[in-house]
């Protein structure tokens, strides 16, 4: 389970995440949905260990993300934001590095790979280096790199990015497959994504959530039943705007 | 704050283990590398023949003199990409969110730059070949030299990968590598020393950076061949700081 408590981070003088909370129970999948600069990789970033809140606690099964990290990032599968990975490096050598930096061999490190290879489809590309794949499968190789140790939890930082709307479609089929057992929390700005997959939705502007629950509560919260997901968050940032107006 | 879980020797090995085989895989795939390398000793083999044959003596001091100063650009070479490239391309979120210590990272890549700078060193062995051939060369005064090559290469890449840790610019991490690189040889040169005591003649500047910061009175002691104590615990004890720094600016960057 994610649990997320007050949690503030500032960079500098700026406020990218701000007194946030939130839970995430395992069989879930949770969409963070918000425009460009409203937090959401912050947010990812902090639950990957990559950076410390200023301020809050947030844990990972029980584990504090700052007092725990290393326990924490074994337990999660995470693809950051722009898929970063070595371009020089062949796709095949590139996942058995990340499986052995995870702790893999042997056996198992063939079967993860075998896995992950037919759940993203690269077979086409895996002798081929990773400078010269396109973006869509650039994008699944990031993705194996999250699942090659079975997480049980999965973060995902805009994993549509690049892909075709087939790839989308197979990338929806998947995550399903993926829920059982798991804690699924992806970040993107593509409604439809968050609409089609997520069991429950965080709306997110200026670090702050502005809306939490499935389509249906977030629709009947806004005031008007039957709104679209479109709606709701456009509904939302402009009442958030003149809130902050009217205390301004 | 210090991480709670712990790692046994072998996790941690196994760790370090990894990353330096990444890195000298990348590091041999490049031709970077073997551009690196062939600049290195054709300049280092050139100097010393023209040294060696105006003296005309079998012995390799002309070559160890030279070392430090091709050092301080090579050095910066080979480890200005380290963490700056990692910076650039957004992998230091891809190797900082794998289950290792910011250390293990650390010293994997520099493992990996020291075996690519030793397998570079290797490459003067014809000079030594060349020596046994031409005369009767002292041997262990030979050995020492290069163990004491191999210190200073070894103390150079350490605080190379610290200034590659400072900025995602490669450049950057070139200058602020070359410029600890003079700081440390040239405070150690006989005219540099002078000047500076010149300059400061109640305070001995000169005299005092000389023996208490540069590497260059160390190293000299190995071409003497004095394996001393003190001269091994400088460069392991300077090396290691260097890397524990790199460990710090890895961890602020999580703030």
């Amino acid at each position: 389970m994610i649990s997320v408590e007050s949690v503030t981070k500032r960079y500098g003088a700026l406020k990218a995440v701000v007194d946030l909370s939130f839970q995430v129970d395992y069989g879930e999948i949770v969409g963070f949905i918000g425009p460009n600069g409203a937090g959401k990789s912050t947010i990812l970033k902090m639950l990957s260990t990559y950076i410390r809140p200023t301020r809050g606690r947030i844990t990972v099964d029980g584990l504090d993300v700052v007092e725990d990290s290393l326990a924490v990032r074994r337990r999660i599968g995470y693809l950051a934001g722009d898929t970063p990975l070595y371009p020089g490096m062949r796709v095949d050598k590139f996942l058995a590095f990340i499986g052995k930096a995870r702790g893999m061999s042997g056996g198992g490190l063939q079967q993860g790979l075998d896995r992950v290879v037919e759940l993203c489809g690269l077979e086409p590309v895996l002798l081929q280096r990773i400078s010269q794949c396109s973006t869509g499968y650039r994008q699944r190789i990031g993705l194996a790199t999250a699942l090659i140790h079975d997480p049980p939890i999965l973060l995902l930082d805009e994993p549509t990015h690049g892909f075709d709307p087939l790839q989308v479609l197979a990338f929806r089929e998947m995550l399903g497959r993926l829920r059982p057992g798991r804690v699924i929390l992806f970040s993107t700005h593509i409604v439809a994504d968050v609409e089609a997959v997520s069991d429950r939705i965080l709306i997110i502007h200026q670090g702050r959530i502005l809306g939490s629950g499935t389509l249906g509560e977030l629709s009947a919260a806004s005031g008007r039943p039957g709104r679209s997901l479109e709606e709701i968050f456009a509904h939302l940032v402009r009442e958030s705007a003149t809130t902050e107006s009217a205390h301004a | 704050m210090p991480d709670a879980t712990r790692l046994s020797r072998g996790e941690f090995l196994h760790g370090v283990r990894i990353i330096t085989a990444r890195e000298l895989e990348a590091c041999f795939d490049s031709p970077i590398a073997y551009i690196y390398s062939a600049v290195f000793l054709v300049l280092s083999s050139a100097m010393f023949m023209n040294t060696f044959f105006l003296a005309a003596v079998v012995d390799m001091s002309a070559y160890f003199e030279i070392l430090p100063y091709l050092l301080i650009p090579f050095a910066a070479a080979i480890t200005m990409r380290t963490w700056s490239e990692e910076m650039a391309q957004g992998t230091l979120e891809l190797l900082l969110t794998l289950p290792l210590r910011p250390f293990q990272v650390v010293l994997g890549k520099y493992l990996a730059t020291l075996c690519f700078y030793a397998f570079i060193l290797l490459g003067s062995l014809p000079i030594v070949i060349m020596l046994v051939w031409l005369g009767d060369p002292d041997g262990g005064l030979i050995l020492a030299s290069y163990l004491g090559a191999l210190f200073l290469g070894a103390f150079f890449l350490a605080f190379g990968l610290f200034a590659s840790c400072l900025s995602r610019d490669q450049i950057v991490a070139f200058v602020l590598a070359v410029l600890l690189g003079s700081v440390f040889v040239l405070s150690g040169h006989d005219k540099v020393v002078e000047v500076v005591d010149g300059l400061t003649p109640g305070w001995q500047l000169g005299t005092w950076l000389c023996e208490s910061v540069s590497a260059m009175p160390h190293y000299r002691s190995f071409g003497r061949g004095i394996l001393g104590a003190g001269d091994v615990l400088y460069f392991v004890l300077m090396s290691a700081f260097f890397l524990w720094m790199n460990e710090i600016a890895l961890q602020r960057s999580k703030f």
